[in-house]
């Protein structure tokens, strides 16, 4: 571990002139004590590893969260740390190095929207967007850049991050496990990927809102991981609704009495007991399936950002092309018709959620006799009032039930209706969202049970499914209240 | 190969300073060997010489080879013992466990979560919706379980919403359903309801609900007991198994997670006061503290950290400086005098000033608590500290370990004042010791642990406050 002859003095010189070469220095003498620890040579057994690496992120955290002044983490022990996660040889450590790198992330922010004090800009309320170079990252997307592959062989890059998600499709479909703590592994280093590709294109987003400027969303992790070539965007995408259509359910067992009882629980010799592992699984599959949803929602924002900025000219041939999620989304939904209704279930993010529905219906409803460029545009102008006209009559319900079929119909409406009442009730979702509803509330409540109403015209031996009745039942009860 | 070539012959010069250092060497490396070979075989004269004494002092020449042949056997058995027995000697020395502690029990038999008023449950009136109820058989499944498809399906809170209310009926039931269901989905659903309404607020930061029942201290130190949590920490794990109720399963149910993230959401609501009193979040923060050291629940450790932050910013200002003592002696009560000391300091994870301040008063509690030596405070656990030898063969370095990296914690977070320096100065001091006075082959376990760490921790400390 560390020599205590190394390096001792010489640190202390200290002068203004030469305080950034001394502060350099200390940068430099502490990233070399530090990861000394992770130094294996010498006599060490497994337990004596696991121990120093413990021992590593907690230096880590102390020297880089708890001191004060604190420093940021050299490159170097981002990398350890990160790979910490990645090999992830106990759930102790995976736990511990994602906690670190989280909270890391919310003291050295990568980007973020700096209010400029400048009182002409700011009365426009812009504010300028900081990117900070410097900052470490766990994905690796600049070609030839300035990280060779030596030092950054467990960075992420696109090729790496759609392996993780085919991994994760593994997992879920497996039926026995060797090794859960490799599943739990790759669950925290999916969720650790997202929120990274969240903090960097949320602040971006804002800024391009606000000044149209194609640049900053083009230069983002997202954009930039997503666009590359090496990568199979769609399969991507199938991957991840595969693992949200399993709600991402691992077949372990999961019975904490059983496991409890079948083996004397924490026994001193493994590290994990099977009891921990379960809860911590348990844990993880809920906390995936909304990481998914956000990266959903993320590459959806992206993908609005983007179709914006080619209208407005804004984008050029070396930008690229990649089919929109949406449109993948949508697609598979209707080859698949099996995974509509669990589909629906799971997916809960309300404004996208909306979306999905009225795009899948839209494919249903009679597209107006001249197809040009424009009316192929049109469908974006669908909304939740439009989609209840369809069942306005009987006559019309007739019509559309034909194509739709009447079980999808009703699962449509519902869902459609549930994700409407999430937004009612968000001011900043709805205000977002006006476009694609088009009623008011009690409008929308009417409609719904005409609708329902007649669809049970049409097919008089219709069963109503219970979330269909719960769909009524709660439009009933929204009337009753706000009359 | 010996003979020079005959190219050889004819340059001389070349030749003659190369072949007598070759040869040179060469007689010297089989001069070793045979010195060796000469070594052994007088050693094996000599052992052989001297077992036949031996067994002519015993008895005459007969079996002579055979005897010697035994001896050896018995010699070599009697070795092998020994070492056997220092092996485990050293081993047994060694064992030292890992941190873990069950802070669960039996569970005891959860109580019904049946809703007990459900025919007076205004949702749920007929005359509510009119002719929908014929239409579509919505009175099929009445009562309980509509009320269940409606919280699983996530109705129930849309409706709480839109109504801007919950009823004090519903909002018990549900609230009992989080913590007793067996239903995966129906537990979590109901955790994600009062989430969502504890966290909700308009614009204006005012609740988007009204709630006429609040969750309570009481309700959830009631689940606690049902979950078997050991509030008594004395009481053993074997003394465990010996309880009556052996049939009733051990450790916690799966809806604790949804326990930790209520606490969590109650803290962070417009006035939390009107749930917890100061001493009750005292108590809830010292528990939640205490759960990082049960390995079953190593994986809900981002939730139970995330409980810890909204707690801990629970507290007022003036509240703070008391409380977190009294949480830190509490939890130090609590937590066994060994690696757990170190787990429970480490989990407090370090973001801002207070949790700082409670990771440091942990440390300190559990120093005191643990000399036996009546200490008060750091300037006397210095003093004890300074007279341990560390040359000493009988030094404990396990226990070193500990006093060192909970007074290192101590140190991180502390605002010594003035007699800092003095302070700083007698830790490098006993830092300096530890460095450089245990050799790097002090193959005792946890001596180059000790000897690592100190100078890890002098090279900081150093560097810091230069």
């Amino acid at each position: 571990m560390v020599n205590p002859n190394r390096k001792r003095g010489g640190n202390c010189s200290g002068g203004s002139s030469r305080e950034n070469r001394s502060n350099n220095n200390n940068m430099d003498a502490w990233e070399e004590n530090t990861m000394a620890i992770l130094d294996s040579s010498g006599f060490k057994d497994s337990q004596d590893v696991h121990d120093d690496r413990l021992c590593f992120l907690e230096a880590v955290r102390s020297a880089s969260l708890a001191s004060e002044p604190s420093t940021a983490p050299s490159w170097r022990m981002f990398d350890a740390v990160f790979q910490i996660l990645v090999d992830c040889n106990s759930l102790e450590l995976a736990m511990a190095s994602y906690q670190l790198l989280t909270e890391l992330d919310k003291r050295y922010s990568r980007v973020y929207v700096m209010k400029s004090d400048n009182t002409e800009s700011s009365s426009n309320g812009i504010g300028n967007l900081v990117v900070v170079k410097e900052a470490w990252s766990p994905f690796n997307l600049a070609s030839g850049g300035e990280r060779t592959a030596k030092d950054s062989c467990s960075l992420f890059d696109s090729v790496r991050f759609s392996t993780l998600i085919e991994d994760m499709v593994q997992a879920v479909n497996k039926l026995s496990f060797d090794l859960v703590i490799k599943a739990v592994g790759n669950l925290l280093l999916f969720q650790y990927l997202v929120n990274v590709l969240e903090e960097d294109l949320l602040p971006r987003l804002t800024v391009y809102k606000e000044t149209l400027n194609w640049l900053l969303l083009k230069e983002s992790v997202l954009n930039i991981l997503l666009g590359s070539r090496k990568l199979n965007f769609k399969s991507l995408v199938r991957d991840c609704m595969s693992i949200l259509l399993k709600r991402c359910h691992h077949n372990i067992p999961n019975n904490l009495q059983g496991l409890r009882s079948s083996e004397d629980t924490c026994s001193q010799s493994s590290q994990d007991c099977d009891v921990g592992l379960s809860i911590a699984v348990s844990e993880l599959e809920k906390e995936t399936c909304v990481a998914i949803q956000k990266f959903f929602k993320l590459v959806m924002e992206l993908d609005v950002a983007r179709k914006e900025a080619d209208m407005h000219g804004l984008t050029s041939r070396l930008d690229g092309f990649r089919l929109p999620i949406l449109e993948i989304v949508v697609d598979e939904l209707t080859y698949n018709r099996d995974s509509l209704p669990p589909f629906l279930v799971v997916f809960s993010e309300p404004k996208w959620k909306l979306e999905i529905i009225l795009q899948y219906f839209s494919k249903y409803v009679t597209k107006s006799s001249v197809r040009t460029r424009r009316s192929n545009e049109k469908s974006d102008g669908a909304t939740l009032a439009g989609m209840l006209n369809n069942f306005s009559t009987a006559a019309n319900t007739k019509n559309i039930v034909k194509r739709v079929t009447s079980g999808a119909a009703q699962l449509l409406l519902a869902h459609a209706f549930q994700a409407y009442l999430s937004l009612v009730h968000d001011s900043k979702q709805i205000a977002s969202s006006t476009e694609r509803i088009g009623a008011t509330l009690s409008e929308i409540c009417n409609s719904l049970i005409s609708a329902f109403r007649n669809l049970r015209k049409t097919d008089e031996g219709l069963e109503i499914t219970s979330f269909a009745k719960e769909a009524l039942f709660a439009a009933a009860m929204v009337l009753k209240r706000k009359p | 190969m010996e003979e020079p070539l005959d190219f050889e012959q004819e340059d001389q010069l070349v030749r003659t300073p190369l072949r007598p250092t070759n040869t040179n060497k060469r007689s010297k490396v089989i001069g070793l060997d045979d010195l060796l070979t000469d070594y052994y075989e007088e050693k094996n004269k000599y052992v052989h010489r001297k077992s036949k004494r031996l067994s002519l002092s015993k008895r005459d020449n007969s079996d002579e080879d055979d005897k010697s042949q035994k001896y050896k056997e018995r010699m070599l058995s009697k070795f092998v013992h020994d070492c056997e027995k220092q092996v485990n000697e050293m081993s047994a020395e060694e064992e030292i466990p890992l941190w873990g502690h069950r802070v669960f029990g039996h569970q005891k038999s959860l109580p019904s979560t049946e809703y007990k008023g459900v025919a007076d449950c205004q949702l749920l009136q007929p005359s509510s919706i009119g002719d929908l109820m014929s239409v579509f058989h919505l009175n099929e499944e009445q009562g309980e379980s509509f009320l269940e498809g409606l919280l699983v399906n996530r109705w129930l809170c849309k409706l709480a919403f839109i109504s801007g209310f919950v009823e004090d009926s519903t909002a018990t039931w549900v609230f009992n359903k989080m913590l007793y269901s067996s239903n995966g989905e129906l537990q979590v659903s109901a955790c994600e309801f009062w989430c969502n309404i504890l966290l909700s607020k308009d614009e204006a930061d005012k609740p988007l609900v009204s709630l006429g029942w609040f969750p309570g201290y009481s309700q959830l130190m009631d689940a606690l007991v049902t979950y078997g949590y050991l509030f008594d920490t004395s009481i053993t794990r074997s003394s465990l198994s010996q309880e009556v109720h052996t049939d009733k399963p051990e450790g916690p149910p799966e809806n604790i997670s949804s326990w930790i993230k209520v606490i969590s959401a109650c803290c962070q609501i417009r006035s939390p006061r009107s749930i917890f009193s100061i001493s009750e979040a005292e108590e809830l923060l010292c528990i939640i503290s205490h759960f990082s050291l049960d390995r079953e629940l190593q994986g809900l450790l981002f939730i139970i950290n995330e409980c810890m932050q909204s707690l801990i910013i629970f507290f007022s200002e003036e509240e703070w400086d008391v409380s977190c003592k009294r949480v830190a002696k509490s939890l130090a009560f609590r937590t066994p005098k060994d690696l757990n000391c170190l787990r429970v300091v480490e989990c407090v994870s370090v973001t801002n000033g207070r949790s700082k301040q409670l990771r440091s008063q942990i440390a300190l509690q559990l120093l005191t608590l643990r000399f036996d030596t009546k200490v008060n405070d750091y300037k006397e656990i210095l003093e004890v500290l300074m007279s341990v030898n560390v040359k000493d063969k009988d030094c404990k370095f396990f226990e070193l370990y500990i006093y060192l990296v909970l007074v290192e914690n101590f140190f991180l977070f502390h605002h010594l004042g003035e007699e800092k320096w003095v302070a700083i100065d007698t830790w490098c001091k006993f830092l300096r010791n530890c460095s450089s006075q245990i050799t790097s082959t002090d193959w005792r376990s946890y001596a180059s642990k000790v000897r690592n760490k100190a100078s890890y921790i002098l090279q900081t400390t150093v560097e810091r406050s230069c």
